[in-house]
């Protein structure tokens, strides 16, 4: 276990570094001038020039990879170009909202998902597998802005249940009522992935050879479906959620948009909008990192659910 | 008996809830398209969201009156009064006294002004410094007195001492013992709002000051919120979260709003002029005939048409409608497509010509080039756009790498800085003084500079119209339409004015200010 860590940490910094080269390299390919975004239309060559100077845009490129890189190990990502506020401060500011929106997601799409792609299963090829089928694919194929849209007319302005702005003040219930529909519009897209997935995990399984024999030995359905047959089936699964949390991420950009909600999302559009190097180089590494552990917890996990599966 | 009292309270408490005095709403919520308002600092935030917010906060040594856009409305602010010399070159300020600082900062004096225009003045400290290149000297004869001299006349110099951009007032002690990162965070002025607290992403708080010159402001607060998504700003405002917003700039929003029940939409200005630059250094359209070819093409009324009759109006010069300066009967070229055809084929394009634009993807801009596109291919010049993202657009154009070249701005309401900017051969881009002049345009620049130290007014009025017409007769550059800047609000808030424009871009929010109910 500490050596299947220690090598998994190890390749993650490898991976982070080439990552962060690659970041580096690309945000300098695309066209766009952070000096002329921060000083707008009106500002004149030689001010831009000084602005370029003075963001430390003017100096060579292996000098500035330089910079970044030793700022980086030392735990310094720099400032905003834009804001002149701490990157790793503005990150930080705004990481809880996107993780907390990604979790409580996550968690609906499981509760939703696992079971309706077990119902359908079991159900094979009868009026609940339809109906569940039709219903993830439609979930797939719905654009997630779309569906937040639909969600804030429907609970937002018709039935005045829930604030447009998500953004909590404190109490439990302010906080259900601005998590509650962000995470609604990406728990469905969530589960419509896990239900796909689950189905075709457990029709896999319950034609197992155990399966049969257990059915055989006389042990209730209910005990072979639950007990015996989703442990197994649950392996897929955890692959999924992990591979589709980066997905999740990805779509919380769109959902903290409509839903106005902070969150990485949001900053990330910002800083690719004002060609904020610095912030994009650090939301890199964020996006990495989450990307990079919640593959090492999905190992883990495989492990808590299958004791045939060896960390090593 | 007891149940009786129990009525009687309960009406009145009835009565006490449903009367205006204590139901009226104090607290003012602004949506704003962004996700952030960018530095708070006003001597170097030049964007939209920051521009609307910091005018709160921020008063200048004058102002243009609220709700006005020409500088024929300045008006005093923290200056009381002003004069200046025969020949515009020394300028002198008489304080208020008695304003103060927000948050303790002591009095604004003369030493705040004088502190305040270097800072402007200068690169480090500022976005603006170019627009107080003419300063020579400032200087604080006495608590109250502010004397400017310059080293040569320019066209306005209640321009840049007015509440916008560099001209707004900071306060010395609070900008030295803050730092320059510290002031940014926490701004601090004279204004009507004081600055309270600024959540990323979400909004900025600024609460009333109840030391305002004017008066203790009618509002207790202003939340300004930052809502990037133009559906859910309409929503939150639809479902009351939201009092005022920034619109889009399209006819069917002002439409759809103007359709719900108690709000008010206002097209204010300044506009945005649409401008087509074209590159008259490389071929085909070095040759005059063809840039009178497409200005035939080009049919103002029908673009006007397509971009929305409440919303925009088409050009009248190549300066903006309204601004100082403007010849608002410039004799642009009409539409007129034979003739269009006639001078393709006279310049030896008889099957037509080819040109390209680089064009940025924001649909607004880019559905205009579009619909300009389908216009010239009447005329057979069939112009290919090829659309790129909007900072690398910018970045492009400045390259030189576009021949035609779509831009759309607002800028200070004085003609000099329109043509300056844009026309002016010191502004050709790619050159060390480049500003935005794409079309390489050069044919008025001694009547520009002549304008632009001309002391009588008649002269300086005569220079700016005779550029106008040289570079309409060259077609540098062909207007075609203005954009206003589309606001909604609750009509139960009374501004304390009648909005018609606001240079920094968003309604100015007054001591006045206040809901009705």
């Amino acid at each position: 276990m500490g050596a299947f860590l220690v090598k998994r940490l190890g390749f993650a910094v490898v991976t982070l570094w080439a990552v962060l080269s690659l970041v580096f390299v690309v945000v300098r390919i695309v066209p766009g001038d952070p000096a002329q975004v921060i000083l707008g239309d009106q500002a004149d060559a030689t001010a831009i020039a000084a602005m370029r100077t003075r963001l430390g845009l003017d100096a060579p490129l292996i000098e500035q990879y330089w910079t970044f890189l030793s700022g980086a190990i030392r735990g310094d990502w720099g400032v905003s170009l834009v804001t002149g506020r701490p990157v790793i401060q503005e990150i930080l500011a705004v990481l809880p909202w996107t993780l907390e929106l990604t979790v409580v997601s996550m968690l609906i799409g499981v509760a939703i998902g696992v079971p309706l792609g077990v119902w359908a299963a079991i159900n094979r090829n009868r009026m609940p597998d339809y109906v569940t089928r039709i219903a993830s694919l439609l979930g797939l194929s719905f654009p997630p802005f779309v569906s937040a849209i639909i969600l804030l007319i429907l609970f937002a302005i018709m039935l005045r249940w829930f604030p447009v702005i998500s953004a909590r003040s404190g109490s439990a219930s302010a906080w259900f009522q601005s998590m509650a529909l962000p995470a609604l519009n990406l728990g469905l897209i969530m589960a419509a992935y896990i239900t796909r997935v689950a189905r075709s995990a457990m029709l896999e399984v319950m034609q197992e050879d155990y399966v049969r024999s257990a059915r055989a030995k006389g042990v209730p359905w209910r005990v072979v479906v639950w007990r015996h047959a989703l442990s197994n089936a649950l392996i897929p699964v955890i692959t999924i959620v992990g591979l589709y949390l980066g997905i999740l991420i990805g779509n919380s950009v769109l959902t903290e948009i409509v839903f106005n909600r902070p969150g990485l999302g949001k900053l990330i559009v910002g800083a690719l909008n004002q060609r904020d190097y610095t912030m994009l180089q650090g939301m890199m590494v964020i996006y990495t990192l989450i990307v990079v552990l919640v593959n090492i917890a999905t190992d883990l996990t495989y492990a808590l659910v299958d004791p045939r599966v060896k960390l090593s | 008996m007891k149940k009786t009292g129990l009525t009687i309270a309960a009406a009145l408490a009835g009565a006490l809830l449903g009367s205006p005095a204590l139901a009226q709403k104090t607290v003012l919520t602004v949506g704003m398209q962004s996700t952030d308002a960018g530095v708070l600092d006003p001597h170097l935030n030049s964007g939209t969201p920051g521009k609307a917010m910091l005018q709160w906060m921020f008063n200048g040594l004058v102002r243009i009156k609220p709700g006005e856009l020409s500088p024929e409305f300045m008006e005093p602010d923290l200056a009381e009064s002003w004069t200046s010399s025969t020949d515009s070159k020394e300028w002198t300020f008489k304080l208020r006294q008695g304003v103060q600082c927000h948050h303790g900062y002591g009095e604004f004096t003369s030493e705040d002004a004088v502190y305040s225009l270097a800072r402007a003045a200068s690169k480090e400290t500022s976005a603006f410094s170019s627009d107080y290149a003419a300063f020579d000297k400032v200087e604080a004869p006495d608590k109250y007195t502010v004397k400017i001299t310059l080293k040569q006349a320019i066209p306005s110099l209640l321009g840049i001492v007015m509440n916008y951009h560099g001209g707004n007032m900071v306060c010395k002690k609070a900008a030295e013992e803050l730092g320059k990162e510290g002031f940014a965070k926490k701004p601090v002025g004279t204004g009507p709002f004081m600055f309270q607290e600024y959540v990323p992403q979400q909004y900025a708080k600024l609460v009333a000051n109840p030391n305002y010159f004017r008066g203790k402001p009618k509002l207790t607060e202003i939340l300004y919120r930052f809502i990037p998504s133009d559906s859910s700003r309409d929503l939150a405002f639809q479902s009351g979260e939201i009092d005022m917003m920034l619109g889009r700039q399209e006819q069917a929003w002002v439409d759809r709003m103007n359709a719900l029940p108690g709000v008010k939409v206002v097209a204010m200005g300044p506009a945005e002029m649409s401008m087509l630059h074209l590159n008259m250094s490389q071929p085909p359209l070095d040759n005059l005939k063809v840039r009178q070819a497409i200005a035939y093409a080009v049919d103002r009324n029908a673009i006007w048409q397509f971009r929305g009759k409440n919303i925009s109006r088409p050009a009248v010069s190549v300066v903006p409608s309204g601004y100082l300066g403007t010849d608002e009967k410039a004799p642009l070229y009409p539409f007129d497509l034979a003739k269009s055809k006639a001078l393709l084929a006279e310049a030896g394009f008889p099957n037509g010509v080819t040109i390209k634009a680089i064009n940025t993807t924001l649909p607004s801009m880019l559905s205009f080039t579009e619909a300009t596109q389908a216009l010239l291919k009447r005329a057979g010049i069939t112009l290919e756009i090829q659309p790129v993202e909007h900072a690398t657009f910018h970045q492009q154009i400045r390259q030189d790498l576009s021949q035609v070249v779509h831009f759309q701005a607002a800028r200070f309401p004085i003609a000099d800085v329109y043509l300056s900017q844009f026309f002016h051969s010191r502004a050709i881009v790619k050159t060390p003084t480049a500003v935005t002049n794409f079309s390489h345009c050069k044919v008025a620049d001694a009547e520009i500079d002549a304008a632009r130290s001309e002391t009588d007014k008649a002269k300086q009025l005569a220079l700016w119209k005779t550029a106008q017409e040289k570079i309409i007769k060259e077609v540098c550059a062909i207007p075609v339409n203005e954009m206003m800047q589309l606001w909604a609000y609750k009509d139960s808030l009374d501004l304390g004015y009648d909005l018609k424009a606001s240079l920094n871009l968003g309604p100015p929010v007054l001591e006045t200010t206040r809901f009705t109910k």
